[in-house]
């Protein structure tokens, strides 16, 4: 066997002691390492002096390790140093739109431990991001849509939809979804639903903006018009012991001097059996 | 002037001609492309990560090149005794090491233009727009070598090349944290000592000056008054540094 074959065999089986060795250290389990290692982290003004000139670049590689080391949590486990790390990262780069919205994300994973503390974890995450990034409307409508559907928080939902509303470039369907869960709330009357959308038509920016606040206006006017007149029909009921069939009926009575009509235009319906009156909302075809 | 050419011109050749210079290259270009798969791993906005890691490459790679063949082309020259051989043709000490310093900024000037060819087309592929702001940044980038080459010329007459080379890459480190330096002396409570770091701070350049690296990665606006004073104050510090490793040359007993 010449020695070029016999010094080849030597570096295959060394190579190959190496890949074993590395085998049988995987299979030996270990406490989480990296978790430990999270405790010993710099602080982001260490780090900015140590990345010469180059922050943006140690948060991108934080915020990559991060995506792979909490993809590896289930969500009833505790996830170690988030806020820490995520404040690390965005300390870095203050920018840094994807810190603040996929930080939100990882944390909002987490079903189990106190929720009300992890949901001040979250709302503190994203007042920092929209105090860095003040033009930012998508980061201020994600944190809407998070508080609503991750923490049925109403109340910092509006909070958030009303920042994302007067940002500049923010949708038209911000506006909208700051008038729908206006609605909600208690305090918002129907008159201020009113003027709300009526003035979200008027500043709607394209046609299908315009459509969807005026549906909204019309629910709101409906709303109010049902008021008035469904204690009309009340009142007609208990004084002819039937509910009335059609607007004839009361216009006859004197109760009403002409048949009701909805936003749009078209005339209201009555339905004898609830005694109620009934909106035929048609807003495409007008 | 048509010998500190001709010197730029050669030093320049020699420096292609390098195969350490094909290997910065190399790895400079590898991990520019390589960003595609740090763009892979992320979750949401691939052509940050691109342009970070891009940018950081051109600066760091460039640095190397700037401090490895400032050492190489100087010490060669005194150790082959070629350096006999052309000064004793008319050509000028000094003008031997702006020359010598010409030659390196184009070598550094080209590999620049490599980098940001590529991370620009990197670039294009992910967004699908050109980024004219990358080939601002090259220039700054190029700007802050410009200080560093010159540093390294200084350096590389000074001492000997290993110790110039650790002595470049020290000035590289300290230009960056100066500003925090800066910053140190307002916690100082002696006056003295805050005084002696603002001596230190003016006296090595800030080279934190020439990074507009978020504002390129982020799209900010950027203030022309600090582009222009940016190369008002490379340009003096160059010309101190230049003339520092003239005078020292002059002098220098190169047998």
């Amino acid at each position: 066997m010449s020695r070029r074959i016999i010094s080849l065999v030597i570096i295959a089986a060394l190579l190959g002691v190496a890949v074993g060795s590395e085998v049988e250290l995987g299979k030996i389990p270990r406490e989480d390492p990296l978790g430990r290692e999270l405790l010993y982290l710099p602080s982001p003004e260490m780090l900015k002096i140590m990345s010469l000139g180059n922050s943006g670049l140690v948060a991108d590689i934080l915020y990559l390790w991060s995506i792979q080391y909490y993809s590896g949590f289930k969500p009833n486990e505790r996830f170690l140093y988030l806020e820490t790390i995520y404040n690390l990262i965005t300390d870095l780069d203050p920018l840094y739109f994807d810190a603040y919205r996929i930080g939100a994300l990882i944390m909002e994973i987490q079903t189990s431990g106190d929720q009300v503390r992890l949901k001040e974890t979250v709302r503190r995450l994203f007042d920092k991001g929209l105090e860095n990034l003040p033009e930012s409307w998508q980061l201020a409508e994600a944190a809407a849509w998070d508080l609503f559907m991750r923490f049925h928080d109403q109340e910092a939902a509006l909070h958030y939809a009303e920042i994302a509303a007067v940002r500049p470039g923010a949708p038209a369907r911000i506006d909208r979804m700051v008038g729908v869960w206006r609605d909600k709330e208690q305090a918002w009357t129907i008159d201020d639903s009113i003027e709300y959308w009526r003035r979200a038509v008027d500043d709607a920016e394209n046609e299908y903006g315009r459509a969807m606040s005026v549906s909204h206006l019309y629910d709101a006017v409906t709303a109010k018009d049902r008021g008035a007149l469904e204690a009309i029909l009340a009142y007609y009921s208990e004084r002819h012991e039937s509910c009335a069939q059609s607007w004839e009926e009361l216009i006859a009575a004197g109760f009403i001097g002409e048949i009701p009509l909805d936003l749009m235009g078209n005339p209201y319906g009555i339905d004898s059996s609830a005694c109620t009156i009934v909106a035929f909302k048609k807003i495409r075809d007008q | 002037m048509r010998a500190i050419r001709a010197i730029a011109v050669n030093t320049f050749r020699e420096a292609i001609r390098d195969r350490i210079l094909y290997l910065f290259i190399g790895f400079a270009i590898v991990m520019v492309i390589s960003t595609k798969l740090f763009g892979m791993l992320t979750v949401g906005d691939e052509s940050k990560i691109v342009k970070d890691i891009g940018l950081a490459a051109m600066q760091f790679f460039s640095m190397l090149i700037a401090v490895m063949m400032s050492m190489l082309l100087i010490s060669r020259e005194v150790d082959n005794r070629t350096v006999f051989n052309i000064l004793s043709k008319p050509v000028r000490r000094w003008q031997f090491i702006l020359g010598k310093y010409l030659g390196l900024v184009a070598i550094v000037a080209v590999n620049l233009l490599l980098i940001t060819v590529i991370l620009v087309v990197m670039v294009l592929i992910y967004t699908g727009q050109f980024d004219p702001m990358l080939v601002f940044a090259a220039f700054m980038t190029m700007l802050e070598m410009s200080v560093v080459a010159a540093f390294a010329t200084l350096f590389a007459v000074l001492t000997r090349p290993i110790l110039g080379s650790l002595m470049t890459l020290a000035m590289f480190v300290v230009g960056h944290t100066s500003a925090d330096l800066w910053m140190l002396t307002r916690h100082l409570p002696g006056t003295l000592t805050r005084a002696v770091i603002t001596v230190v701070y003016y006296l090595v350049p800030n080279l934190e000056r020439f990074n507009f690296k978020t504002e390129v990665v982020h799209d900010l606006p950027i203030h022309l008054a600090a582009v222009g004073w940016a190369v008002v104050y490379a340009s003096a510090f160059v010309a101190v540094l230049l003339f520092l490793a003239a005078l020292r040359f002059q002098t220098k007993d190169l047998k």
